[in-house]
């Protein structure tokens, strides 16, 4: 995985699961579906002749433009899986993700509060799961999805055990 | 054990006063100070309409319901006592008690709830006196801890002597200047030194010229322009509940900041304030997590400072209030510099004063690229069409203890976050800032008003930054090991002791009480 010039130097970034694509494509596919058969309707109407209002250049480019947004949003999903890292070091955690806007976070072991696993149906389905990393901030949004579940206990775990070791105070 | 009870037997026990680890129960008037308003609507919603007829000089009573009086004035009978029965009633089931390195307070009598909270945890403590509790003489005891919701233990209300004498000894417990047994001798309240007030005119001036009053000027032009514009004048009768809200809103301002009054003891930082209501706030050593001084352009010409700071026990909910998490409403340069100094003792820097001045009003350099001139690092000059103002600005310097980031060019702030305060930190670049070769650098802290962020560092200054900020983090991390403010500072301890004023009928406390004990805390003699 090449790293960013926004990246600490010196980093093996560890990748999640290639299977997290299906996951991103399931949720992009239940969100952007219903949306554009939503936006669709002024469109269906005004063609079967029922509505008058929305001129049909307007009913024609609202769902155009969410087309071409929702598309845009399916090619990045790739990438943006492959963007997603995570490394452990001695004493800190870095997360990193993005690719127009990426985002290099660091949280020391020290600060974790608690580490939460949550599996949804469909990272059930391909034995995946989401690791989720709270320390006393709220800004902490330090969240890893798409682990193999047997990697998501394992790093639980071991966060857990290398948070104990190094817990600080607020 | 027995080298302990002879220390506390040696001291003179007083009587009548709250022996600690017996449960005690707050005062008693306190159900009705609380609950006033609701009295107040039973009263209101009874009598009003046989006030109104004795106004217009009609029949005490409603002709027309004149059968029906008695079971009027027995619902109203029923509901009041329903009211003071269940004020009594949760007086009598609300006790407290502070033992053991706990704080712990019983409430409810259909659905108890028992809540304990441990000393050493104490983020603040505030004493709030509302106006009519203030009357009586009663105030309620806030106790902090960092869960950024709601406060972990409210005692309302105690007489004002015994909120402090409490107030004292739930600190010198959570410092480690007492230790071991439960014992029953008054802890002293520390002794504080005032160090900065603000006048209620410079109070005033700064009202008048915060940036509300802005917004509200270019409201105001906007309003009459229109209205004679359009020639209707009818939109000034509109605008009468805004100028209440905004008067309201000011009064609640001045009701707040008046008679501002910050000291320092070793307890930590005091800061006392309000007109009516009046407040008194201490910030023990070490529990700030992050401060930013602010000032909006018009103050300049005043030279006015403002400083908020995150305190984990206060949350968000009291951002939106404002005052707990103001450290200093107004002041000038030197209050700031003192409230600085008070909340980072060590600096960590050679010269603080030029290095807060410089991170106050300081510009860099407009020439070379990235040239260090007052210590602080600043956007780097390919960058400035991103930040056409503030690339002189926006900069940061890290001292040995805390990280000082400045930015704003009309706004100026300055916000310093403590190495060890750190939790956590993430760099971001969006495609714009990629062209430029900037990053952003966010600090996250305890909810608060204050966001600690990096703007538009150069690339390689902010990847340099954030790997070293992680491992200073660690560092003082390690450096800070207890949460017992005084039993981490051991050579300060004595110190404190020698500052407290001799009391009259009690000897000098021992000096074993001083130091660190390690043996265990005696077993539960008052619980029960």
């Amino acid at each position: 995985m090449h790293t960013e010039a926004i990246d600490p130097s010196g980093v093996q970034w560890l990748r999640v699961s290639p299977k997290y694509v299906t996951v991103r494509l399931v949720e992009w596919a239940i969100g952007n579906v219903l949306m554009l058969v939503v936006l669709s309707l002024p469109l269906i109407f005004v063609l079967l002749g029922w509505w008058r209002w929305p001129p049909l250049w307007l009913a024609i480019t609202v769902p155009a433009v969410t087309l071409v947004l929702a598309l845009w949003r399916l090619v990045l999903i790739p990438r943006q899986v492959r963007s997603i890292g995570y490394a452990e070091r001695d004493d800190d955690l870095l997360i990193r993700r993005g690719i127009f806007f990426q985002r290099t976070m660091v949280v020391p072991y020290g600060r974790m509060q608690y580490v939460d696993v949550a599996v949804g149906p469909v990272e059930r389905s391909l034995g995946l799961c989401t690791l989720k990393l709270h320390t006393a901030s709220a800004g902490t949004n330090a969240h890893l999805p798409g682990l193999p579940s047997a990697e998501g206990a394992r790093l639980r775990e071991q966060l857990s055990a290398r948070g104990e070791a190094r817990l600080a105070g607020l | 054990m027995s080298l302990e009870n002879d220390a506390t037997e040696s001291l003179p026990a007083k009587p009548e006063q709250t022996v600690d680890g017996d449960w005690n129960r707050v005062h008693p008037a306190s159900p009705f100070v609380r609950g006033w308003v609701a009295l107040a609507a039973v009263g209101f919603f009874f009598g009003r309409d046989a006030f109104e007829r004795m106004l217009q000089g009609r029949d005490f009573m409603d002709p027309n319901l004149s059968g029906r009086v008695p079971w009027l004035l027995a619902g109203g009978a029923v509901v009041l006592l329903l009211t003071v029965g269940g004020f009594i009633l949760s007086w009598y089931f609300t006790r407290y008690q502070v033992a053991e390195g706990y704080v712990r307070v019983n409430t409810g009598f259909l659905f108890k709830q028992q809540r304990q909270a441990r000393l050493d945890r104490v983020q603040a403590i505030d004493i709030v006196q509302p106006l009519l509790a203030r009357i009586f003489g009663l105030a309620e005891l806030k106790f902090e801890v960092a869960d950024a919701g709601e406060s972990a233990v409210r005692l309302a209300y105690l007489p004002l002597d015994q909120a402090k004498q409490l107030r004292a000894t739930i600190l010198a417990r959570a410092a480690g200047v007492v230790r071991g047994p439960e014992t029953m001798e008054e802890v002293p309240e520390a002794p504080e030194h005032v160090v900065l007030s603000v006048p209620p005119s410079r109070l005033i001036g700064s009202l008048l010229l915060s940036e509300q009053t802005i917004g509200i000027l270019l409201g105001a032009a906007v309003v009459v322009t229109t209205s004679v514009l359009f020639d209707n004048n009818a939109i000034f009768l509109a605008l009468i509940p805004g100028i209440l809200g905004i008067a309201a809103s000011y009064w609640s301002s001045f009701n707040k900041g008046y008679n501002f009054t910050a000291a320092i003891s070793p307890d930590g930082i005091r800061l006392r304030y309000g007109l009516l209501d009046t407040q008194a706030q201490t910030l023990p050593p070490g529990r700030i997590q992050a401060l930013m001084v602010a000032q909006p352009p018009i103050w300049r010409i005043f030279g006015w400072y403002r400083i908020h700071v995150n305190v984990a026990g206060y949350g968000l909910a009291a951002s939106t209030e404002g005052a707990r998490t103001m450290l200093l409403p107004v002041g000038l340069k030197p209050d700031v510099l003192r409230m600085m100094s008070l909340v980072l003792p060590d600096p960590g820097v050679e010269d603080p004063e030029r290095v807060f001045t410089a991170g106050l009003d300081g510009l860099g350099p407009a020439g070379t690229d990235s040239a260090m001139s007052d210590g602080f690092t600043t956007t780097p000059r390919r960058a400035r069409l991103l930040a056409p103002l503030g690339w002189r600005r926006n900069g940061f310097l890290a001292t040995k203890t805390a990280l000082l980031i400045r930015s704003g060019r009309w706004w100026h702030t300055l916000v310093m976050v403590p190495h060890q305060r750190t939790q956590s930190m993430a760099l971001h670049q969006g495609p714009w800032a990629r062209r430029f070769g900037v990053a952003d650098l966010v600090l996250h802290t305890t909810a608060g008003p204050v966001s600690p962020r990096v703007f538009q560092a150069g690339v390689e200054q902010a990847v340099q930054l954030f790997d070293q900020q992680a491992a200073r983090a660690r560092e003082a991390r390690k450096r800070q090991t207890s949460e017992q403010w005084l039993a981490q500072v051991a050579p300060q301890a004595p110190e404190v002791a020698a500052t407290q004023p001799a009391q009259p009928d009690q000897p000098t406390q021992p000096e074993s009480d001083m130091q660190p004990r390690t043996s265990p805390q005696q077993e539960d003699r008052h619980d029960g």
